[in-house]
């Protein structure tokens, strides 16, 4: 199986703190991996860094076999939903994705109009984006973090802000995604839901993944014979 | 495919016309710029201050207000992309850190080249009657623009260092006051060698030094204002590396730094 994310003893401190402790992952080609964690576990951090914003330490990362320093072949290969959503509020939703798609250097004409349709923005695409709500904004993040088609899809908190039938909305969209062969990292506070969407899952604690596997391998790590993730969280994590 | 830092430009520059920001700095402008011209020639028909002296106050206000208007501009460009946040979706598009800051400031210099074009009616009214017109643009132009650019990398040194609006704000206008204030000082007071040391190395003196020279003196050509042209030169080349500087800080910092 082909690696899309390899991270090899990732570390990052911010001042005395250690924020992610020579972390090693792993994510393969076409995977739905969950990143899971308590508040201040470091998952951020970690998204950060396998995405380039941050610059880790020590250690290093290779998403699809490009080293994170190739930031042109990285930027062309991943879309990011960051946890910081900054969005230019005096823009239109299609003219803040038509800006994106010029700078990735997408010039087809209709790529945004079908951005906006997926992400359920189609009759809001000429109001402006400090008009938007906050559902609508992340629908726009979401849209933005695919306009260059990417192969591997980071998503910190995606749902946050949705309401039920949005977040449904983006879950059949992920599933979709996936099964058309993208790679998805996706780090969410909402347990169902990872349980639900993902088919390999990663739990972080204080700066280091305690478990990693499928539902059942967790389980088995968690010494629990059932359970849902929220108890073998709650079990791995000691929160 | 456009080059990215015109994306950037031009995104700067519809944000200006966007949000009225931009508009509203020429308003000001030619509000100030109107109201010095009128009391200026109302002075000059009372025979109270020759055309050569009214050319030369009004070229001093001018570049003084629009040195003010870009510093302040120039202060938000960068430092509100991390503060309002857009700063991690923009990088993590494929963006360079040299395409981000060349398309910001040419959003900046356009500023001033609007300034510009809005002060030319004021500096043709003023000028009318005399030769001293071409130069008079000319001058204004040359010595704005070489004073904004090394503004413009001191600024945005700053705002890659600071990542705080506020910061860089207070910062470069305290410069821009510390260069201008001795600037204002009659000859009298710079007879010190200190004095004069630091006149011939503050660009803003200089700046006012060469206006005196062309328009009151009538020493137009290049070659006679060299002596004050270098230091400005001098002075954008310093801010320069001072900026090549802050990029590799930012490139070292990355994106987010340390919190």
């Amino acid at each position: 199986m082909i690696e899309a994310i390899i991270a090899d003893r990732l570390t990052k401190h911010y001042g005395a703190t250690m924020a992610v402790d020579t972390l090693q992952l792993h994510v393969r080609q076409g995977e739905f991996f969950g990143f899971l964690g308590p508040n201040g576990a470091g998952k951020t951090t970690t998204i950060r860094m396998l995405t380039g914003v941050v610059n880790p330490d020590e250690g290093n990362i290779l998403i699809n076999n490009f080293s994170i320093k190739d930031k042109s072949n990285i930027a062309r290969t991943i879309g990011v939903l960051p946890e910081s959503r900054g969005f230019y509020d005096w823009l239109t939703g299609a003219e803040y994705l038509d800006f994106f798609a010029r700078l990735y250097g997408i010039t087809e004409r209709d790529s945004v109009a079908v951005l906006l349709e997926r992400v359920g923005l189609t009759a809001q695409r000429k109001k402006k984006i400090s008009a938007y709500s906050r559902g609508m904004r992340q629908r726009l993040g979401l849209a933005r973090a695919l306009i260059n088609k990417p192969s591997i899809l980071f998503l910190d908190e995606p749902t946050l802000g949705l309401d039920p039938r949005g977040q449904q909305d983006v879950q059949n969209l992920l599933r979709s995604l996936n099964q058309d062969g993208m790679t998805i990292f996706y780090s969410s506070h909402l347990l169902n839901e990872v349980s639900e969407l993902c088919s390999r899952i990663a739990i972080l604690d204080k700066g280091k993944i305690v478990a990693e596997g499928t539902l059942n391998e967790l389980r088995q790590q968690a010494d629990r014979q059932a359970g849902t993730l929220t108890d073998i969280f709650l079990t791995l994590t000691h929160a | 495919m456009p080059s990215i830092f015109n994306l950037i430009w031009s995104k700067e520059i519809r944000e200006g016309l966007y949000t009225w920001k931009g508009l509203v700095w020429l308003v000001i402008a030619s509000i100030l710029f109107s109201f010095t011209s009128y009391l200026l020639l109302t002075n000059k028909e009372l025979s109270l201050l020759d055309q050569a002296e009214l050319l030369w106050l009004l070229s001093k206000i001018i570049l003084v207000v629009a040195l003010l208007i870009v510093t302040i501009d120039a202060s938000m460009v960068i430092a509100t992309e991390f503060e309002k946040e857009t700063a991690e979706s923009l990088f993590l598009a494929p963006l360079s850190i040299r395409d981000f800051i060349l398309g910001k400031f040419l959003a900046s210099f356009t500023l001033w080249l609007a300034l510009f074009i809005v002060a030319v009616p004021y500096m043709l009214a003023t000028s009318a009657g005399s030769h001293l017109a071409p130069a008079f643009l000319g001058y204004v132009l040359l010595l704005g623009s070489l004073g904004v650019i090394g503004f413009i990398f001191f600024i945005f040194a700053l705002s890659l260092l600071y990542r705080s609006s506020k910061s860089t704000l207070t910062t470069s206008l305290m410069l821009l006051l510390a260069f201008t204030a001795p600037a204002l000082f009659s000859s009298t007071l710079k007879t010190a060698t200190v004095a004069t040391t630091i006149s011939k190395i503050n660009p803003i003196d200089n700046i006012f030094s060469s206006l005196d020279n062309v328009l009151v003196d009538f020493q137009t050509t290049l070659s006679q204002n060299w002596q004050f042209l270098f230091p400005l030169i001098v002075f954008c080349l310093v801010t320069f590396v001072f900026l090549s500087f802050s990029i590799s800080v930012f490139r070292r910092q990355g994106i987010i730094r340390n919190e």
